[in-house]
């Protein structure tokens, strides 16, 4: 029987999970953690919801030290990271990437944790033209200097956890890297950009892009707790269609305007109405296309996505969301 | 993905055209195409078979009225399975590539998606590369082919790259520096090579210069044709007896530098000995 600590525990993905693993048979303890004082999900004498801020080392000490060793917690799932492109700064790195780095750190010599799941994102790979559609786990990392702290911050969480694989005998660590799960209040940019009536694109591109169910990652991260295996994989959503036929699936008008314009319409969109998507973020994945691909995770996991995302749900809720 | 035989149920308006312009035979044949739905009706690289419809109906009055294509061999080609066609390549704009990949879907029996490996630069062209994509054509690298031939697709492929599209008219019918990549492939996931050789191509389209200093979008150079459209050559497609590279030696064996080679050099040996024989056989460069 597993404990299981879930950090990031009251985001729409760890909401889900963590009422994925109260169901779970083999999970005997789940300890939700998060910022906010209250737990809202579903309640369960399995469950122990803490409050606690990551950003402090001395807290990530208490938390794992107290409460997760009291409970036998065996696997840790990161998942609490900044979901606001608008965020910034040392505090938001503090949670993004210091965090990361203090879990494995003390991970490595807890007496219960034997599993480090960490939930990365698609957002590490590079996309250009000439390192092709379909991204593989050894496909390169988006390192260059340009690319905004969110990007930064995700590659460098995810590079100081693969660089612990191996170093440690009892710690087996697992790299999760998601597709965009396009839901609200989960940090997609493609959701904050679909929430335009109309949505612009790039004149004469029409890329692929993949996204992923809530169902979908929660069923990858699940797997990941119960599995041994080391390594970076990749988690595919089932829903794999071009920029255009999203926008038109979402109910949304498109507009393919040229490039070079796209970043200051968005840029003025984000400062007049505060909105998210930041048309740096995405500029490349709306040229060119980055599939992932989730062979290594269908073969080592036994993962494969069979929720299909509901476009007519989220259409109406995008509609609602005008009103 | 599930491996979908046929075209989808709704017919989209593209679909709606191309079935206008194709006969009945073609209308039958595509209608048997088999491709990997992932979701929405297009594969995961962008393949959707409306356009691949579409492609063939646009291409057929240049297949069968301009070029005339003549079809040699295509029992070669298997119809199953990863395979990977090597051929030369020439002609200015890539319409011998084209041409080869209606003949595959026209001639293929059941028909199968080429999926024809372009040059890393032309994802960067706008509108080409999303109409390329919609037919199946994909980047050169080789994490995406290599998964393409583990899916068991068919890749066509040009060894000559670029330096063969752009040869000078007086090296016509003289392959360029051969790349060995496909050969490291076909070693690697044990797929048969066809050699291929378009006949006509080299002589549709001569150039007079190059304006080596031009690379909008990535480009290379940009060609100064001598006509201002391709000469109406009769292009002949000779496709070679397959050679399995891997029965020859093992899969490992791709990683060695000289092995890749000479098995590269066997391949482009096969498609020379080709094209001499396309070349001895055909009455005239327009008959």
């Amino acid at each position: 029987m597993t404990g299981v600590m879930v950090t990031g525990a009251t985001t729409p993905v760890g909401r889900a999970l963590v009422a994925g693993l109260l169901e779970d048979p083999a999970v005997a303890r789940v300890l939700a953690v998060a910022v906010e004082p209250r737990w809202t999900g579903p309640a369960s004498e399995k469950l122990t919801y803490l409050q606690a801020d990551l950003t402090r080392s001395r807290r990530i000490r208490r938390l794992l030290f107290g409460p997760a060793r009291d409970l036998d917690v065996n696997v840790i799932v990161h998942g609490a990271l900044h979901r606001s492109a608008a965020d910034r700064g040392e505090k938001v790195w503090r949670l993004n990437v210091e965090s990361t780095r203090e879990l494995l750190h003390l991970a490595e010599r807890h007496p219960t944790v034997r599993r480090f799941v960490y939930r990365s994102y698609a957002e590490v790979y590079r996309l250009r033209a000439e390192l092709g559609s379909l991204v593989g786990e050894g496909h390169p990392l988006e390192l260059s200097g340009g690319m905004p702290q969110r990007v930064r911050d995700r590659v460098e969480a995810d590079l100081t956890v693969c660089t612990r694989m191996g170093m440690t005998e009892h710690l087996s660590i697992a790299v999760l890297r998601c597709a965009e799960v396009l839901a609200p209040e989960s940090g997609s940019q493609l959701h904050d950009y679909l929430r335009s009536r109309v949505c612009f694109r790039p004149l004469g591109f029409d890329p692929m892009l993949q996204v992923l169910s809530v169902e979908d990652v929660v069923d990858a991260l699940r797997r990941a707790v119960h599995a041994e295996a080391q390594g970076v994989f990749n988690v595919p959503g089932h829903d794999v269609l071009p920029l255009s036929r999203a926008i038109a699936r979402s109910g949304r008008a498109e507009l393919a305007v040229p490039g070079p314009l796209l970043g200051p319409l968005y840029g003025a969109r984000s400062w007049l109405r505060g909105t998210e998507f930041r048309y740096g973020l995405n500029k490349w994945r709306f040229h060119f296309s980055g599939v992932l691909d989730g062979s290594r995770a269908e073969r080592v996991l036994g993962y494969r996505p069979t929720h299909p995302l509901d476009w007519d749900a989220l259409a109406a809720e995008l509609r609602a969301s005008e009103a | 993905m599930p491996i979908c035989n046929g075209m989808p149920r709704r017919r989209s308006l593209v679909r709606r055209a191309a079935d206008a312009v194709l006969g009945e035979r073609l209308r039958g044949q595509l209608d048997r195409l088999r491709w990997r739905d992932a979701g929405h009706g297009y594969d995961r690289l962008g393949m959707h078979p409306d356009w691949v419809r579409a492609s063939v109906a646009a291409v057929r009055p240049l297949y069968e009225r301009y070029f005339r294509v003549t079809s040699h061999g295509i029992a070669n080609v298997p119809v199953e399975g990863p395979v990977i066609i090597a051929c030369n390549h020439s002609g200015m704009l890539p319409l011998d590539g084209a041409m080869l990949y209606a003949d595959l879907v026209r001639h293929l029996d059941p028909p199968r998606v080429p999926r024809v490996v372009a040059d890393t630069f032309v994802p960067m062209l706008p509108f080409v590369f999303t109409a390329f994509s919609r037919v199946g054509v994909v980047a050169g690298n080789r994490a995406t082919v290599r998964r393409l031939l583990d899916d068991g697709e068919m890749l066509v492929v040009f060894p000559e790259g670029t330096p063969g599209i752009g040869k000078p008219f007086q090296e016509r019918y003289q392959l360029q520096k051969w790349r060995v990549g496909h050969a490291e492939l076909a070693l690697r996931h044990r797929a048969p090579v066809v050699p291929t050789a378009v006949i006509g191509a080299e002589e549709q389209w001569p150039q007079l210069a190059r304006i080596e200093g031009f690379h909008l979008f990535g480009a290379p150079y940009l060609p100064v044709p001598a006509s201002p459209v391709p000469l109406p050559v009769h292009y002949h497609v000779w496709y070679g007896e397959p050679i399995r590279l891997h029965e020859l030696c093992a899969p490992e064996a791709a990683d060695d530098p000289v092995v890749a080679e000479e098995a590269a050099a066997l391949v482009k040996n096969a498609v020379q000995s080709l094209i001499d024989r396309g070349l001895e056989e055909r009455e005239g460069i327009f008959r």
